[in-house]
């Protein structure tokens, strides 16, 4: 399976390296990145991304290098990961608050140092110490991301997302990070201002959102965003109302296929128990272009089968 | 049983893996539970028996019945499951001392009641709640029967409970357990059931009189196979894998952690599956992994898996 994947990818990659050699002086490497920011600004019927939920974590320890760096070898389009800020500065990989679940270490990521995080090693998902793989900084992924998958970058929106561009800033990364957030385009400009300009950023559509309309129209008048997460619980949700609305207008809809509240029920569990047609496939007819999973493996198997990975 | 072993890599082409291009379905041939049953009886053969970890784990929540299911369609041969006793005597599948981990709720399994078990769910890998929910031990023989062979862990102190219910389910044939203790102990404290389940003693290599507590089994009980940690790859001991399994007993060791194997371990062998090399140069040829998928693939390129 994995062999006849990387077969696959390969020959992908193979014949979009030939079609993107055609233009001149263009490095084929860079153009994957490219490509995928071209899809999300000019989003296509025939092309739905692929979001990977913290790295492929059935392959490797959530929000670790070799999560990322299966995703890039499956060819995912993008890699969704959360980051923290050390008690010294430093930006890490990490979901939780503490280090307590994902290491073999315990404590709260903004009372440790870099190098205390770095001593403690991740554990796999059935939780079993014994790994090698350290918890990574967001310097080392963007060096291992650059030009190859684009980054979604999580729990940065509160407090840390100047931090976080200093890095893309010094990594020459800027183009390939999404940042998101849940709180108002005007909230989001009294804190960050000017640099909001500067980054790519991705509302939130969540259960809690006022005024999913008023929402959407406040950050398509002040920052035309390229994107949108958009959650619904249910079909009569005001937020899945927002999705045809935004894809008239030619904006790209992300949905989070991982649970049940998220997607009305229309998540990969569902692809393994009724079918990927019944939670995939129902997602890309109602507007999305772009799903976040849990599974990426099979979201892309899926999505080959159906015509919808032709950029 | 050298005849069972030269048939299997007749049927088994290498070009099967790369004709399988769905998750989900099985890779190899549809292998019996009366084959899996005699190639573990049989330490000779170049057949290599894969067990896998909790179940496949990545898939489904460890310890699941999906996650079993998912073993037997991949064509493992072997899924190690955990069994602990809920306070009102119910066996159950759990790792943890407690459910906190694993399921929705919280507390140990010998504190809670099997009515309240049921209420939970399992969690997958980041700690999310499934559908899926926590099975009993009946569950999951029920569902092994016939095809799959299994590993209970956990289960030496409570094996009067786990026995009733594989005598229930008629599961005998496919059970073996393990522990890390010498022949007279077990004689003693498992003696009944030693013809009746596999048993399959622990011997940490590293361990001074590794080499006699082999000997004695071997001498006796013959064990079925040994298990065999061995956190060096430079011990003497690796050497006398070829000459245990020319007598009767197949050598187990596990792939999960280096510890276990000297380093040449699963996470190695996901970035380069040629790590599994030493398994293979080792004559060990039964191999608890926590990357099934990775395993066969690899054995099964080799012509050393069905």
């Amino acid at each position: 399976m994995e062999k006849y994947l990387k077969c696959t990818f390969l020959l992908a990659t193979l014949v979009m390296g030939s079609v993107l050699y055609g233009q001149a002086d263009i490095n084929p490497k860079e153009n994957r990145a490219a490509m995928i920011l071209e899809q999300l600004k000019n989003p296509s019927g025939d092309y739905i991304l692929a979001v990977s939920h913290r790295g492929d974590w059935r392959h490797a320890p959530e929000n670790s290098l070799p999560a990322i760096q299966r995703c890039i070898d499956l060819g995912v389009d993008i890699v969704e990961i959360d980051v923290r800020l050390t008690k010294d500065g430093h930006l890490v990989a990490m979901h939780d608050k503490t280090l307590d679940r994902t290491t073999d270490g315990k404590g709260k990521v903004r009372e440790l140092t870099l190098d205390e995080i770095r001593a403690f090693r991740l554990k796999n998902a059935c939780g079993v110490r014994g790994s090698r793989i350290p918890v990574p900084t967001l310097e080392e992924i963007m060096e291992l991301t650059k030009d190859r998958i684009m980054v979604n970058l999580d729990k940065v929106e509160g407090e840390t997302v100047r931090e976080a561009y200093e890095i893309l800033k010094k990594t020459g990364t800027v183009k390939q990070a999404i940042f998101k957030g849940r709180e108002t385009v005007q909230a989001m400009r009294k804190k960050y201002g000017d640099l909001m300009d500067s980054i790519i950023y991705m509302p939130i559509l969540i259960d809690n959102t006022k005024n999913p309309a008023q929402f959407v129209q406040d950050y398509n008048a002040d920052l035309s965003p390229l994107a949108y997460e958009v959650t619904f619980d249910s079909e009569d949700s005001e937020n899945f109302k927002q999705i045809s609305k935004l894809r008239e207008e030619g904006i790209f809809v992300l949905n989070i296929a991982l649970w049940d509240d998220l997607v009305a029920g229309h998540t990969d569990e569902m692809s393994l128990l009724e079918g990927p047609d019944a939670s995939w496939g129902w997602l890309v007819e109602r507007g999305a272009n772009g799903i976040m999973t849990d599974r990426p493996e099979e979201l892309l198997i899926y999505l080959k089968q159906k015509g919808l990975r032709n950029p | 049983m050298g005849t069972l072993g030269a048939c299997r890599q007749e049927v088994g082409t290498p070009g099967q893996t790369e004709e399988t291009p769905f998750v989900g379905e099985s890779a190899g041939e549809s292998t019996s539970i009366t084959d899996l049953i005699a190639n573990l009886k049989d330490s000779r053969n170049k057949e290599i028996i894969v067990v896998a970890h909790r179940g496949d784990w990545r898939n489904a929540p460890e310890n699941s019945l999906q996650a079993i299911e998912n073993c037997i369609t991949m064509g493992v041969d072997m899924v190690e499951i955990d069994i602990r006793e809920t306070k009102d005597g119910q066996l159950i599948l759990m790792h943890d001392e407690t459910v906190d981990r694993t399921t929705t709720g919280t507390g140990k399994v010998a504190d809670l009641t099997w009515a309240y078990l049921q209420t939970l769910y399992l969690r997958d890998g980041i700690g999310h709640k499934t559908p899926h929910q926590i099975p009993t031990l009946k569950e999951a023989l029920q569902l092994c029967k016939g095809n799959i062979l299994v590993n209970l862990d956990k289960s030496y102190p409570i094996f009067d409970k786990c026995f009733n219910v594989i005598e229930e389910t008629g599961t005998q044939e496919q059970v073996v357990i393990k522990g890390a203790i010498p022949y007279d102990r077990v004689k003693e404290e498992f003696g009944p059931y030693l013809d009746k389940v596999f048993f399959m003693p622990i011997i940490r290599l590293h361990e001074p009189h590794a080499k006699d507590i082999v000997d004695t089994y071997l001498d006796s009980l013959q064990p079925v196979a040994f298990e065999f940690t061995v956190p060096q790859d430079t011990l003497k001991m690796i050497e006398y894998f070829d000459d245990i399994r020319a007598r009767g007993s197949s050598v187990w060791v596990n792939a999960l952690w280096p510890r276990h194997n000297g380093g040449h371990d699963d996470e190695k062998a996901a970035m380069d599956p040629t790590v599994y090399d030493w398994f293979l140069d080792n004559h060990i040829d039964m191999i608890q992994t926590d990357r099934p998928k990775l395993l066969l693939e690899y054995l099964r390129d080799k012509n050393r898996h069905k």
